[in-house]
């Protein structure tokens, strides 16, 4: 039995001293558990607090009780009383899912017995988001109507949808799993890429050479791209013929996927770069992928989220990523940035991961 | 008793002793009989010329020293070993020649000119690199590894270049095999093929021949003697000393990142001394040490089972020490040879102390 916890012993000892020697995958280790609670947690946050306005123009007792009921009978809104200017200037900034409007003679019209006419303008960017409107409000009617004792339905609504067009909710939530495919496959396939000249010492070759290597590193990426193109493409024609998800533009579409790979080919180079260890920056890029996906406006835009989370979105490029693939293939905008915005963003994030690796490379050249 | 130690050692080396010629087992003649058309390279030719310059070079981490105001020169044309025991400072040195690392103090000219790292591309295409790790793509071909090469120095006509260049260090016929697929005397051998695609001036070898058979240790020596031929710098670090004294025109023998000693490989022997190796039973080997006590021309006696490592003085006389241990009849056999590194250091020390 001694034995066996003597090699016991050795094995942990063994184990500690080698986690001590591998001190980026240990780091890599907590950032994971940190990103799967976030991804878990983003689940549950994101969309749980639509942002929706409620214009009073009766301020009645029964005005008020309805909107009491539309507060209690569903929770996935967060209803601030606005004045009428106020709630049009940011529902069509985009920091709104939908405006109800209270009319000035809805409680007479309710005592009456007459039925009262309720306007919801909706920002049906995301047909899940329409439909959640579209199931709150006959909800709060109802409780209403049994509250009060009122026989029949007494308020109706009437939707106004702020884009001519109706997005469903697989054409809206694949975007994001194209941009997530173009994050994986090229920030992972160039992150390994430049790693394993680290790793496997053959970078030494570049620092030997009168080439430059900065445009050794141009070279890869291309290779890089290429790849990841043909890989993402593949994916975003399965969406589009197999789907039926038709884009609003193809070329634009196909194209805005190719700008995508080489904003993250670029950006796995420098991370490549930065950890120079395969495994780790492959299990990074594999375990930030699905917390990214959530926090990119893959099931409604980011900006309805507010606060943190739509400024941790900001941090992260597959943010822009969505905005431009949204606007490309459904001809929406979800981010209140301009389209040209967010494709400078990307262009920003791959000018800074370029120099990032160039300068290393530079460094690496100069000295080790 | 005599003729049976003759019997018993019947190398050359023994007969050629006993028939009173100073046999030379190793050194640079005897290494060089197979290249008898190398151009002389004389010590003035050396010094006139010098390809490479390092002066007071000192190259530290953190509070360790690696490169201790190390000077020296390497004549253009020549072949120079650099000695030393692991972590003596050799591929500090030699990452410094190739521009791979900044001194941290003195100076390094190459070809004439000091230059700072990174070094001008016009210097980078004049050098070529074996590293200690071939660094070649494992999974690519020997083809694709050549060819990656020949771009990355914009070799012309880079498609011949390639087959020349496998041609050269014999591996021809392994050129659509991939590297990882090879032997690791092959894949050396590929290495140096990749070093010298673009024809560099100035040829730089990390340890070329460590962990290979011997049959590819004699090629890699042939490839380093045909680069001398053609008037190639080299500068080829190194564990083995019988590899300095077969390749090398100059040797400098570095320990703790300290330049112990400097010559001609001839030199360095006469500095150091050749050892005695003398076999015996074991329980005769008190006597013998005896026999031999009193001789000026032993540094150290060293005793190990049922051989007598007698290490001479530079000047020692081999014969006088065998003939001495010879009187005490226990001798069962004896070889002379020339002293291993580890040998070389001691005998270094001791003059030093």
């Amino acid at each position: 039995m001694s034995e066996w916890f003597a090699a016991c012993s050795a094995g942990l000892r063994l184990q500690a001293r080698q986690f001590g020697k591998a001190r980026v995958i240990i780091c890599l280790t907590v950032v994971e558990a940190l990103t799967f609670l976030f991804l878990v947690s983003l689940f549950g946050l994101t969309g749980s607090k639509a942002p929706t306005a409620i214009i009073m123009q009766d301020h009645g007792a029964l005005a008020q009780s309805f909107v009491t009921d539309l507060r209690n009978d569903h929770h996935s809104f967060r209803l601030e009383v606005m004045g009428a200017t106020e709630a049009k200037q940011l529902l069509d900034r985009g920091d709104l899912v939908a405006i109800i409007t209270i009319p000035a003679d809805f409680s007479s019209t309710v005592r009456s017995g007459h039925t009262a006419a309720i306007s919801v303008a909706v920002d049906n960017v995301d047909a899940d988001l329409t439909d959640d409107i579209q199931r709150a409000v006959p909800a709060a009617i109802e409780t209403f109507g049994v509250q009060h004792h009122f026989g029949g339905i007494r308020v109706a609504p009437a939707e106004h949808d702020l884009i001519g067009h109706d997005t469903a909710y697989i054409p809206y939530l694949v975007v994001s799993a194209l941009a997530l495919d173009a994050l994986v496959v090229a920030g992972a396939l160039a992150a390994t890429a430049m790693a394993g000249e680290w790793e496997n010492r053959t970078l030494v070759q570049w620092r030997l050479a009168p080439a430059s290597m900065t445009g050794v590193l141009i070279g890869k990426l291309i290779t890089v791209v290429a790849v990841s193109t043909v890989a993402v493409w593949m994916a975003a024609l399965l969406v589009f013929f197999g789907y039926g998800v038709h884009p609003h533009s193809l070329p634009g579409a196909l194209s805005a996927l190719v700008l995508c790979t080489v904003i993250f080919a670029a950006i796995g180079a420098c991370v490549g770069n930065l950890l120079r260890k395969t495994l780790p920056v492959a299990t990074l890029f594999f375990g930030l992928a699905l917390p990214l996906y959530i926090d990119s406006g893959s099931l409604e835009p980011e900006r309805f989220d507010g606060g943190w989370l739509w400024f941790v979105a900001h941090l992260t490029p597959v943010y822009a990523a969505v905005g431009v693939l949204q606007s490309a293939i459904n001809g929406l905008k979800v981010t209140p940035e301009p389209v040209a915005v967010d494709l400078g963003i990307l262009l920003l994030w791959a000018v800074a991961a370029v120099a990032v690796a160039h300068s290393i490379l530079q460094r690496a050249r100069r000295a080790q | 008793m005599i003729l049976y130690w003759v019997a018993l050692d019947a190398t050359v080396t023994s007969a050629l002793y006993v028939a009173g010629v100073q046999p030379r087992v190793f050194g640079k003649r005897a290494g060089r009989s197979g290249t008898p058309d190398a151009p002389p390279t004389t010590l003035a030719a050396i010094h006139a010329d010098p390809a490479v310059e390092f002066s007071e070079v000192t190259r530290r981490y953190g509070q360790r020293t690696a490169l201790d105001a190390v000077t020296f020169s390497v004549g253009t044309g020549s072949v120079l070993g650099v000695l030393g025991p692991n972590g003596a400072g050799k591929s500090t040195l030699l990452s410094t020649l190739c521009g791979l690392q900044e001194p941290d103090g003195g100076a390094v000219r190459w070809f004439g000119r000091n230059e700072r790292v990174p070094l001008p591309k016009a210097l980078r295409r004049r050098l070529g690199v074996v590293t200690q790790d071939t660094a070649l793509y494992g999974e690519l071909t020997v083809r694709q590894n050549l060819r990656f090469a020949a771009d990355l120095y914009r070799v012309p006509s880079a498609a011949h270049a390639v087959e020349h260049a496998a041609g050269l260090l014999s591996v021809s016929h392994r050129l659509d095999d991939a590297v990882g697929e090879l032997s690791g005397g092959n894949q050396r051998r590929v290495a140096i093929a990749r070093a010298l695609i673009h024809d560099p001036d100035l040829l730089v070898f990390d340890e070329p021949t460590l962990g290979v058979d011997i049959e590819t240790r004699h090629a890699i020596w042939s490839y380093v003697r045909q680069l001398r031929n053609r008037r190639k710098t080299i500068v080829v670090s190194t564990n083995y000393l019988d590899e300095a004294l077969a390749l090398c025109d100059r040797v400098i023998l570095l320990r703790n990142g300290r330049l112990m000693s400097e010559g001609t490989p001839d030199e360095i022997l006469e500095r150091t001394g050749r050892c005695v190796e003398i076999d015996c039973a074991a329980e005769a080997a008190e006597t013998i040490v005896a026999s031999l006590e009193g001789l000026e021309d032993i540094a150290a006696v060293n005793v190990a089972e049922t051989v007598l490592t007698v290490r001479l003085t530079g000047n020692g006389d081999a014969n006088r020490v065998v003939e001495t241990a010879l009187t005490s009849r226990h001798v069962e056999g004896f070889r002379v040879r020339a002293p291993d590194l580890l040998e070389v250091f001691q005998s270094l020390a001791d003059t030093a102390a």
